[in-house]
């Protein structure tokens, strides 16, 4: 895996939010998280810019909220899609093909793991298993599940989505 | 007190002491990783385990445990030894070996441990490190497979720093040390990581595959660069600095070094060097040997006689000085000064008339201390980086209030706590004077035993914090909090760096600067101090040996009207350095007589009639004097190529054939004579030991205190106001030759606000055309937040900068600026 973010500097953010969720923690001391997590609603991630911006005015560095950010799994340093596609590979259901299911993904909307359309419609996500081995393989379509799918079941699912807004 | 026994042996520590540094006092090694001296405690390589009968059933990290009275500790035992062996061999899990071609092998911590140890074969297996290698920047590489993890880059560029480059990323297996977003490294460059890290993760490029460390002669002298007065430990092989060495044991500066310190170097070797006379014949200057330079330079100085003028550079050594007087005095003149005089004279004037001494009355370790710390002008940080990490480290570990009087937002402006008192330039004065008036008028003021306090009380009726607010912009409160903070600080400094670029005010910030120290019981004072540092390494030296014209004489200024008969200028390049380049140009011209003493075919020396080759600080001895009042030694490292020789040598060669007797045999010998009186009075060479000596005492006591009535300047009108001044990579135009400083800024530029280029169209890079009174330069846009809207700055390292054909000497220059 590689940590390396292309260089995006010239990325055109609309700062007031953030500003707006920093101002409401400025005078809170060690409010780096919850200022990070308000920052990743507004914006559905985390854009560059607003690191910049979050270590200008609460004074921290770039390169300390940078470690946050990839340390925890919650946060996203690149924009996501509308529809988050999880593909369980648990035991379960990576005995019952999910790899193909993956493959399929990839070959309809282009994307593989922690990847994103650039519509910014799908993301795609490989995850360790959700709990629903009954029913494998088994991707959930941000909080919809659809179990035992076969390829021709998951492209229906695809169509779906895609004819969706 | 607490006592305690380590390895049998009674040992009494601090209360505040670690079971490692107790140990370390009665000479028991306790093996470390992550542990420094200067950072703060840790704890994270778990190599530094110990017993401690207390705490049965588990081993005690003896880095982070703080002593306890009664505490019996075991550092070594079976169980020990294998604890840590075993944790050795985790290291060793995903370290990539690569000993034989590492430039840390011979002195890496993990190395030594391994063998130490006897880790030959390891029972864990794993993965091992691939990652890529930054080699992006020049100066600094980051071979991430070799680190282990001890965070010791992260925490100095933090602690000491301020900086903030590095930071732990990710998780598990995938955890490494990272910039933001995981680029390429761009910072500094001051190393102090590369001289943190244990491994070899963090090399200096420079020195790759130069030498084996234990094939390194290590001599410990003193930077050439700045009056910081670092301590820097160079390292030789066949007689060739190859690098420069991590020395934390030496001088004020506790290892910490800045770009210029510790990769400025190169220019000592440089091709460009100078290497014989040069005596102009038919126009042209031409090689000559020494006889034939020495006779031409004795027989035109001879003509001028009094109308000689002599300029001394401010890195010449204290016994270079003093043989300079001499010869002043052997042919007569009366015009002999320091270069920096264009602006030393006014500080040190206003504070010596305020306090009876012209020098800085604390020392930098004290600042540390400080619960308040005033800056005057944020270009502290770059003309005095590793004295500016003083003032990190109190901020950042002590919570000292920071207050910066400036007219841009430097790196000091950016630490936690720091309160900016922007002001347009050149009027700081304003702003000092504002806060004088508040303690005065709070009651917070110190007067007892002060003189003139009704007429300094008079002058200031203007001066109150809401008129000062009106003009500079600064809020009225600010300017009160400034000044109430410093007034209740026991312990206070103030700062106020100075050199060529800050000539104009000079005179009025030293008196204004010195009045509130005054008032704010901060000069004389111990553990507080009022600061005045030179811009070059021996500046305080010359002002401590008077290095000045004589009643009649000419000072710097003057010496360039172009009524000199003969001007002999060591050590300085005037072309460049000097405000007015026009006038410089002309003094030149019209003095028939020029002679040259430096160690480069500078502008100035190019216009010369004799130039003489001189050496560099790395190859000389003698004594410098920083700007906190040390005397440090310079230890002869290197020869000088060629014919070059050291400014005493020739000082010496120019008495003796001046006809003047020279009986020294050397510095030393100028050195004890020096000592007989003055300032420097009562030392010895042999007391200048690791740490020098600080004539006066840690705290210096003034000799008066007399408030000197000062009055603010006017502010310079203009949509753009131009002020020059120090960056962070270079000092003076001498590092203009070092590769160091110049791999990361190699050219002029301009330096503006984000807002003023997107009205100017103007992005990174652009060529912009600075203009005044119908001169254009075409200098590379730099765009940022450092200067406020409506200010641009300029550099004045850069001989083809040419920034003093704009700036002659005043406050701000008004330009227009267009693509
Ligand atoms: S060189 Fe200095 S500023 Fe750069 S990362 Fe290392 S410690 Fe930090
Ligand atoms: S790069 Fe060096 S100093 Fe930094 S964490 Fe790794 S081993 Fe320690
Ligand atoms: S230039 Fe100044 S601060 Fe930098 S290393 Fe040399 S003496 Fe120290
Ligand atoms: S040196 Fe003590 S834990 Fe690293």
């Amino acid at each position: 895996m590689s940590n390396t973010v292309e260089e995006t500097p010239e990325q055109e953010v609309d700062l007031a939010a953030a500003n707006k969720v920093i101002d409401k923690y400025i005078d809170m001391h060690g409010a780096l998280m919850p200022v990070l997590q308000e920052i990743q609603e507004e914006y559905g991630y985390i854009p560059e810019p607003t690191v910049h911006l979050v270590a200008e005015r609460l004074n921290v560095y770039s390169s300390q909220i940078f470690g946050v950010l990839t340390f925890y799994a919650q946060f996203h340093l690149e924009p996501r899609g509308k529809y988050i596609i999880r593909v369980c590979m648990g035991t379960a259901c990576h005995v019952k093909g999910a790899g193909r299911l993956g493959d399929t993904i990839k070959e309809r909307l282009g994307v593989g793991h922690a990847e994103t359309t650039e519509d910014l419609k799908f993301t795609a996500e490989y995850v360790a298993c959700i709990g629903a081995c009954g029913m494998a393989p088994v991707i959930m379509v941000n909080d919809a599940t659809y179990g035992s799918l076969s390829v021709q079941k998951l492209d229906e699912v695809i169509n779906k989505y895609i004819a969706m807004d | 007190m607490v006592n305690l026994t380590i390895d049998g042996k009674q040992v009494t520590v601090k209360k505040t002491a670690t079971i490692y540094e107790a140990a370390k006092e009665v000479g028991v090694d306790i093996p470390v990783l992550c542990y420094a001296k200067k950072l703060l405690p840790y704890g994270a390589c778990r190599v530094c385990l110990v017993e401690v009968q207390q705490m049965k059933g588990r081993l005690i990290p003896a880095c982070t445990t703080p002593v306890t009275e009664g505490m019996v500790v075991t550092t070594m035992s079976d169980e020990i030894r294998k604890v840590r062996k075993t944790v050795l061999e985790f290291l060793l899990v995903n370290h990539v070996i690569e000993c034989p071609v590492c430039d840390k092998g011979g002195e890496c911590d993990l190395q030594d441990l391994t063998y130490e140890y006897e880790v030959v074969t390891n029972r864990f297996e794993g993965e091992k490190f691939d990652l890529e290698t930054d080699i992006v920047n020049p100066l600094i590489e980051r071979n991430m497979n070799r680190c282990v993890l001890c965070g010791k880059c992260v925490r100095v560029c933090d602690e000491i720093v301020g900086y903030g480059s590095y930071s732990f990323i990710n998780r598990g297996f995938e955890t490494k040390i990272a910039t933001a977003y995981d680029r390429d490294l761009n910072c500094e460059f001051c190393g102090q990581c590369v001289s943190m890290c244990p491994v070899g993760a963090i090399l200096p490029r420079p020195f790759k595959y130069k030498a084996r460390p234990w094939q390194l002669n290590e001599v410990d002298t003193v930077c050439g660069y700045c009056g910081n007065g670092c301590t820097v430990t160079l390292g030789v092989l066949d007689d060739k600095v190859e690098t420069v060495r991590f020395n934390d044991k030496t001088g004020v500066n506790d290892g910490n070094l800045c770009i210029r310190g510790r990769f400025g170097y190169s220019y000592i070797h440089s091709d460009e060097r100078l290497t014989k006379p040069l005596l102009r014949k038919n126009g042209q200057l031409v090689e000559v040997e020494w006889q034939e330079a020495i006779d031409a330079v004795v027989t035109g100085f001879k003509a001028a006689g009094e109308k000689l003028g002599i300029l001394a550079g401010g890195r010449l050594t204290n016994e270079e000085y003093t043989l300079l007087k001499q010869l002043a005095s052997a042919t007569g003149t009366k015009s002999l000064d320091h270069s920096g005089g264009v602006c030393y004279t006014g500080v040190t004037e206003g504070v010596k008339g305020a306090l009876g001494v012209a020098a800085s009355t604390g020392t930098f370790p004290q600042v540390e201390e400080c619960e308040t710390i005033l800056a005057i002008r944020s270009d502290f940080y770059e003309t005095h980086p590793v004295f500016g990490m003083v003032v990190n480290q109190a901020v950042k570990r002590h919570n000292a209030e920071l207050f910066v009087v400036s007219d841009k937002k430097g790196k000091l402006t950016k630490q936690p706590h720091a309160s900016t008192l922007l002001t347009k330039p050149g009027l700081e004065v304003h702003i000092l004077n504002a806060m004088a008036a508040t303690l005065l008028e709070e009651n917070l003021a110190v007067t007892e035993g002060v003189d003139d306090l009704d007429a300094y009380k008079a002058s200031l009726a203007d001066a109150t914090p809401e008129k000062a607010s009106e003009l500079t912009g600064v809020p009225v409160e600010t300017i009160r909090q400034a000044a109430r903070s410093l007034a209740k600080a026991d312990k206070a400094a103030i700062l106020l760096a100075y050199g060529l670029p800050y000539s104009a005010q000079s005179l009025e910030l030293g008196k204004a600067a010195a009045n509130l120290a005054i008032l704010a019981d901060v000069a004389g004072k111990q553990g507080s101090g009022l600061y005045l540092c030179g811009e070059k390494a021996n500046s305080q030296g010359a002002i401590d040996l008077g290095v000045m014209p004589a009643a009649g004489g000419s000072g710097a200024q003057e010496m360039l009207n172009g009524e000199m008969a003969a001007l002999y200028i060591v050590g300085e390049d005037p072309l460049t350095s000097y405000p007015d380049r026009a006038k410089v140009e002309n003094g030149l011209k019209k003095s028939p007589f020029v002679v040259v003493q430096d160690l480069f075919l500078t502008p100035t020396a190019q216009e010369a009639d004799v130039v003489l080759p001189a050496a560099s600080f790395a190859e000389k001895e003698g004594t410098f004097t920083n700007a906190e009042r040390r005397l440090q030694r310079l230890r002869h490292g290197v020869p000088s190529p060629g014919e070059a020789k050291s400014d005493f040598t020739i000082f010496s060669q120019i008495l003796s054939t001046l006809g003047a007797i020279v009986s020294y045999t050397g510095p030393a010998a100028v050195f004890a004579e020096i000592a007989q009186s003055g300032p420097y009075a009562g030392i010895a060479l042999s007391d200048i030991g690791p740490q020098g000596v600080v004539w006066g005492g840690e705290t210096l006591a003034v000799t008066k205190k007399s408030l000197q009535p000062v009055i603010g300047a006017t502010p310079v009108e203009g949509e753009y106001l131009l002020v020059t001044g120090s960056c962070l990579y270079h000092s003076g135009t001498l590092s203009t030759k070092a590769y160091g400083p110049q791999s990361v800024v190699d050219a002029p530029y301009v330096e503006l606000n984000a807002a003023d280029a997107e009205k100017l169209k103007v992005v990174e890079g652009d060529t912009i055309k600075v203009s005044a009174n119908g001169t254009e330069l075409a200098l590379k846009a730099k765009v940022g937040k450092v200067v406020p809207s409506g200010v641009v700055f300029a550099p004045n390292h850069f001989a083809q900068g040419g920034v003093n054909r704009l700036y002659k000497g005043e406050t701000a220059v008004a330009v227009q600026l267009r693509k």
